[in-house]
């Protein structure tokens, strides 16, 4: 078919947003994860004023959340890829749409189209609760500083939805991915967080949105950590499409 | 009997059942290692107060193993097979082949239990030998009321995982919820901060039974009947549902 390359384009990203914004699951989980956000946000700010001032800054309470609510956009990514294997949908999909490169990244862009604003909405409303419960607990904090730690939380939720999203394109199986990503985020790396080095990609994340420390030893910068971890995703991104492109469906 | 050998045998044939085994068997035996490698020094300098647990802590990790055994058992019978089959589920051919539903879902459960009873035990046999070699003669003792507690730990969450997939039919949310709950960043340890009622949460009081963690609410015996409570009652929620559930959909 002699499509032109940018009307070849639109049309993708509009059949697999158009796939992305009709599965229920994907709204099911967002909204699950706004749920458990506000409950975890609720409950930490709620630590925060029983310790009394100044222990908790807004931020850390604010974002303290977020390791939950990877799990939220891991999930969201995994189901974005692995959806396409059950049942077989994934054969009508190639066959409408056999440039199979091309059908995978594009896949990745209409997620990441739904992952930024969701993830935007829910790292700022956690920080926008304890901004208003904390504020006459905590000391002030710089709009520049917020702005920032919100950036960064935003792309590392998209990131993480982005990896997920490569890890289901390459196991093909909703249960054995999130079973893997799951175990290594929050049981692998919190246990073993100390031998291991700084720059995987949870750890590298952290630091998008983690208020500065104090501790300038063993620590990235902001900028390193987003790096870190947008090679991260680039990588497994890339392992997926060769994978996409050699393997029978 | 012949509906339990059915059971098992399809357990035994999922592809997920190894990546559970794995988790189950090994898992414990790295976390205790891990654990052992870290304490080493305070154990020998005599300084450390949670030499009991070093085994322990592998049992409480491990039990991510029997999660996914739980939920795979059911959600794969509702996993909808390719188009090309006729979008057929596995469940419709069970409860054609077993007709009384509860006979069904009381043979899954006995699959699922004697399973996890296998991989805790194999877990156990597992954690001996290599606390042993690396702690020599400090190797903690093993006693069998606690191992007992670790079994009846293990069994439970199996069948909590099992109920509360056959409550969503799809195994993300209970993966998810439950593999971050047997975690370090436990919801149930975070809502213990905030309210005393979150000591009755199943994993919070199950883990009772084994651990003697500095913050212990409940006895050996209440945590494990508090445990054995949420898991009755949502197994009798689940049977309810699957009774009277139209069983596609």
């Amino acid at each position: 078919m002699n499509i032109p390359a940018g009307r070849k384009f639109t049309r993708i990203l509009g059949a697999e947003w158009g796939k992305l914004v009709t599965l229920p699951a994907v709204w099911l989980i967002l909204a699950g994860t706004f749920v458990a956000q506000c409950v975890v946000t609720a409950a930490y700010t709620s630590v925060a004023l029983q310790e009394g001032p100044g222990m908790y800054t807004i931020l850390n309470a604010g974002l303290a959340s977020m390791k939950y609510l990877q799990a939220g956009f891991m999930m969201l990514g995994i189901t974005a890829t692995a959806s396409e294997y059950t049942g077989g949908q994934i054969r009508t999909t190639l066959t409408t749409l056999p440039w199979r490169g091309l059908q995978l990244s594009v896949k990745h862009l209409a997620l990441a189209m739904i992952a930024v604003p969701a993830a935007f909405l829910m790292a700022g409303s956690g920080v926008l609760y304890s901004l208003t419960m904390l504020r006459d607990t905590s000391a002030d904090i710089e709009p520049t500083l917020m702005a920032a730690s919100l950036a960064g939380a935003t792309g590392y939720l998209t990131l993480t939805a982005l990896l997920g999203a490569a890890a289901g394109a390459i196991l093909r199986r909703t249960a054995p991915a999130l079973v893997i990503l799951l175990g290594y985020y929050f049981i692998v790396s919190p246990l073993a967080g100390a031998v291991l080095p700084d720059y995987l990609p949870d750890a590298a994340g952290y630091y998008m949105y983690a208020p500065p420390s104090p501790d300038p030893h063993n620590t990235l910068t902001r900028m390193q950590g987003t790096g870190i971890s947008i090679l991260w995703t680039m990588l497994f991104i890339t392992a997926a499409v060769v994978l996409h492109r050699k393997r029978d469906a | 009997m012949r509906a339990v050998h059915a059971e098992l045998s399809k357990l035994f044939s999922l592809p997920g059942i190894w990546l559970a085994f794995l988790i189950g068997v090994l898992g414990p035996a790295a976390f205790a290692a891990l654990d052992c490698i870290a304490q080493k020094e305070d154990i020998l300098a005599g300084i450390t107060t949670r030499l009991p647990e070093v085994g322990f802590l592998g049992l409480g990790f491990g039990v991510q193993g029997v999660i996914l055994l739980g939920v795979l058992a059911v959600s794969s019978e509702y996993a909808t097979e390719s188009s090309e089959t006729g979008h057929g589920q596995q469940i419709i051919t069970s409860l054609t082949a077993v007709s009384s539903r509860l006979q069904v879902l009381l043979a899954k459960a006995a699959a699922v239990s004697l399973i996890t009873l296998l991989l805790c035990i194999m877990a156990i046999a597992a954690i001996v030998p290599v606390t042993r070699l690396i702690l020599g003669e400090f190797a903690p003792a093993m006693e069998w009321t606690r191992l007992a507690g670790a079994m009846g730990y293990w069994m439970f969450t199996a069948l909590i995982a099992f109920s509360f997939t056959v409550l969503t039919k799809n195994g993300m949310i209970p993966l998810t919820v439950l593999m971050i709950n047997s975690s370090l960043v436990s919801f149930s340890v975070l809502l213990a901060k905030v309210t005393k009622l979150a000591y009755y949460l199943p994993d919070r009081a199950g883990i009772d039974m084994f651990m003697s963690m500095s913050d212990a609410y409940h006895t050996p015996l209440a945590g494990g009947l508090v445990m054995l409570a949420w898991a009755a009652v949502l197994f009798a929620i689940a049977a309810i549902v699957f009774h009277r559930r139209d069983a596609r959909a």
